[in-house]
């Protein structure tokens, strides 16, 4: 086999899942624009995704409708969680915020365990045939739409961030929280926002990484681990950050597993991340606070 | 009958010191306490449940029968939580506070089973393990008082060594994920492959990986005819699915007893018929020709199975089941003495079990064989044997 198609195989397999990286961490720098915090709840929402949207493909045997529905659902867990843990805080900050989200990971995975079932779940993939063959190389149509709705997404976000009044003024609220309450930002209602945002790219996440690698409640820690690297990778705080520290990681382990060794396949993607930190603190396309004091 | 603190009171009027005294306690009436620790919750919980309803199922035939030397089973059990901490303090309660004379079961997993051998010899009490890893009863020396009632890796991959010769396959791939189940698997294939001139290459993904694509690349380009993935995580059915998607279908592809699970090949799909899987007898007890010694047996087992849990017997129950019966056939052997059930254990040959025959011996504490593994395949909504011997 030629060294060339083994590379393009490594491109489409690094892209995909760094495609799923890329909307967990959209969640994580959503949550982190509103709050200033990292909400660690993330990986739950992803794995609530897929056993949601398989629970419901089981009884309705309808993919989209049962994938919209669970990302809907999640939606709304995602809102709860948020009145539930955050929003009784007294002096919200970004510190307590994440030590609660800590708490909030934990009881959700108990809580899909004894709701959803310990086995891991699966459905079939959103297109008829699964596989495509391009020039020797295999590409699951599962990826296509993954790397699809990604963008799609991603695009929302930035449209909504960069120019509605609600997208600024979460931005405001992540900014100053007193200043944008000032100025009449109803800064409670953009915290919940933000956690409905993370929970619907955590769920969408889910929904479409499912079919290719199956959901179980144990999952949640592994992605939400996977998605905070890629946010840190690409720049906390940062859209555009959020698809480069993700496709970054997803190739560093695709091509460093294939190159180097499967056994070290984390340590490698883990290795560059350290490494690319270390140059630049603020991630690849963040940009470094300036606290005067 | 329980023997608690009440029941004690209540004897001291009469001749109390039959009670208290040093090794009265196997004297015949007395129920024998029997500990158990297993992962009923926790990632590892799919195979607890089915162990702790084999035990059930072992305890309650037992004592159906009239228990053991006329000791009927008193049965403690507490769950590990898929966690070694865990079992590490419920083995130090069975063995403090409950007082067992015998542990069967540890954990299933071999992480917590490996952690608890340790301790059942130090206090020396006997311990039948249900769980895989041959480091749980090696070395003998080490582990006078441990036995284990699974079949070891070194002969499965024995047993895959001789279909690769049936099949004339030279070069084969092992896919293991990073667990000690299957990194155990990499360490006997070293000394398997050579001995049986395979050329053999090595590849590890981790057990929550999304994506095989790299690892199953390099094993395409580097023409392994075979490909034997080691894992009992669901990243088992990313290779099935994966694979396929690479044209490997063609190739042999074998999963080993670790994966042997109908939740498993439903979620493979269409894929799944591409694979053959290393397997115990059991799940195809009812095509095993009728000279096998295990398939009355394994058939008794499904029927009484399937009438008190309301589910098809797996494996795992299969495995726990059988260690409890190992348990009562050793204590026969040596007149109901726990002290002696090393021995006892020691001198089983040929017993028909319900994963296997068994045959101890001092210098093996493990049972089983690789006459003892089928190889099967999944057609048809459920497993068939393909290759008996």
């Amino acid at each position: 086999m030629h060294a060339g198609s083994a590379i393009l195989q490594l491109l489409v397999a690094g892209i995909g899942t760094g495609s799923i990286y890329a909307l967990i961490a959209l969640g994580f720098n959503v949550v982190f624009k509103s709050t200033g915090a990292m909400n660690f709840a993330q990986g739950e929402w992803v794995v609530m995704g897929g056993m949601i949207s398989a629970l419901l493909f089981a009884s309705t045997h309808n993919i989209g409708l049962a994938c919209i529905a669970a990302v809907v659902i999640v939606s709304v867990i995602g809102i709860l969680s948020e009145r539930l843990v955050v929003w009784p805080l007294r002096r919200p900050n970004a510190l307590l915020i994440t030590l609660v989200s800590i708490g909030l990971a934990i009881c959700s995975r108990s809580l899909v365990m004894m709701i959803l079932g310990k086995k891991p779940v699966g459905y079939p993939g959103f297109s008829e045939a699964s596989t495509l063959f391009v020039g020797g190389i295999a590409i699951q149509t599962q990826t296509l739409w993954i790397v699809g709705l990604t963008l799609v997404f991603l695009l929302a976000m930035h449209l909504f961030f960069e120019h509605t009044i609600m997208g600024k003024a979460l931005r405001a609220a992540a900014a100053d929280r007193d200043a944008a309450a000032i100025v009449g930002v109803r800064v409670e209602t953009t915290v919940m926002l933000s956690f409905a945002i993370a929970a619907f790219g955590g769920a969408l996440a889910g929904a479409l990484i499912t079919p290719l690698t199956l959901s179980s409640y144990d999952q949640g820690a592994l992605f939400g681990f996977k998605g905070f690297s890629a946010a840190m990778l690409g720049g906390i705080g940062s859209l555009p950050g959020a698809i480069v520290g993700g496709l970054a990681l997803g190739l560093l382990e695709a091509f460093g597993s294939f190159y180097i060794s499967s056994d070290f396949k984390d340590a490698i993607a883990f290795a560059v991340l350290l490494a690319i930190l270390f140059a630049r603190p603020a991630g690849l396309l963040g940009r470094a606070d300036v606290v005067k004091v | 009958m329980k023997f608690d603190r009440r029941s004690f009171l209540q004897l001291i009027p009469g001749a109390a010191l039959t009670a208290t005294g040093v090794q009265t306690s196997w004297a015949a009436g007395e129920p024998l306490r029997v500990g158990s620790i297993l992962s009923v919750t926790g990632p590892a919980a799919f195979l607890g449940e089915d162990m702790k309803a084999g035990l059930q199922l072992a305890v309650d035939e037992i004592n159906a029968s009239g228990g053991i030397n006329g000791r009927k089973i008193a049965w403690t059990f507490y769950d590990a939580e898929s966690q070694t901490q865990k079992a590490l303090s419920a083995t130090r309660r069975l063995i403090s506070q409950d007082k067992v004379e015998l542990i069967v079961s540890g954990g299933n997993m071999s992480g917590i089973a490996l952690a608890m051998a340790p301790m059942a010899e130090a206090a020396k009490i006997p311990f039948i393990s249900s769980e895989g890893a041959l480091a749980i009863v090696t070395p003998v020396a080490d582990r006078k008082w441990v036995f284990k009632s699974t079949v070891d890796d070194e002969d499965v991959l024995e047993r895959i060594a001789d279909y690769c010769e049936k099949k004339k396959i030279k070069k084969v791939a092992l896919l293991a994920d990073s667990s000690g189940f299957g990194q155990g698997a990499t360490t006997q294939m070293k000394k398997v492959g050579p001995r049986r001139k395979l050329d053999v290459m090595y590849e590890t993904f981790g057990p929550a990986d999304t994506d095989m694509m790299p690892q199953l690349t390099r094993i395409r380009d580097s023409g392994a005819e075979a490909i034997i993935c080691w894992t009992v995580t669901p990243a088992g059915v990313i290779f099935i699915k994966q694979a396929q998607q690479l044209g490997l279908d063609k190739r042999t592809l074998i999963h080993s007893y670790g994966f042997v699970s109908a939740h498993y090949m439903t979620l493979a799909g269409n894929a799944a018929s591409s694979i053959l899987l290393a397997s115990l007898k059991l799940p195809v007890g009812d095509q095993l020709p009728d000279r096998d010694p295990l398939k009355a047996g394994i058939l008794k087992l499904f029927k009484d199975y399937q009438a008190r849990f309301n589910r098809p017997a797996s494996l795992y129950a299969a495995e726990s089941y059988d260690a409890a019966m190992l348990a009562k056939e050793a204590l026969t052997k040596v007149g109901g003495d726990v002290s002696k059930l090393p021995q006892g254990l020691e001198q089983v040959k040929n017993f028909a079990g319900k994963s296997g025959v068994f045959n101890f011996s001092p210098e093996r504490h493990s049972g089983l064989s690789k006459k003892d593994i089928v190889l099967v395949n999944w057609k048809d909504k459920r497993f068939n044997l393909v290759d008996y011997d």
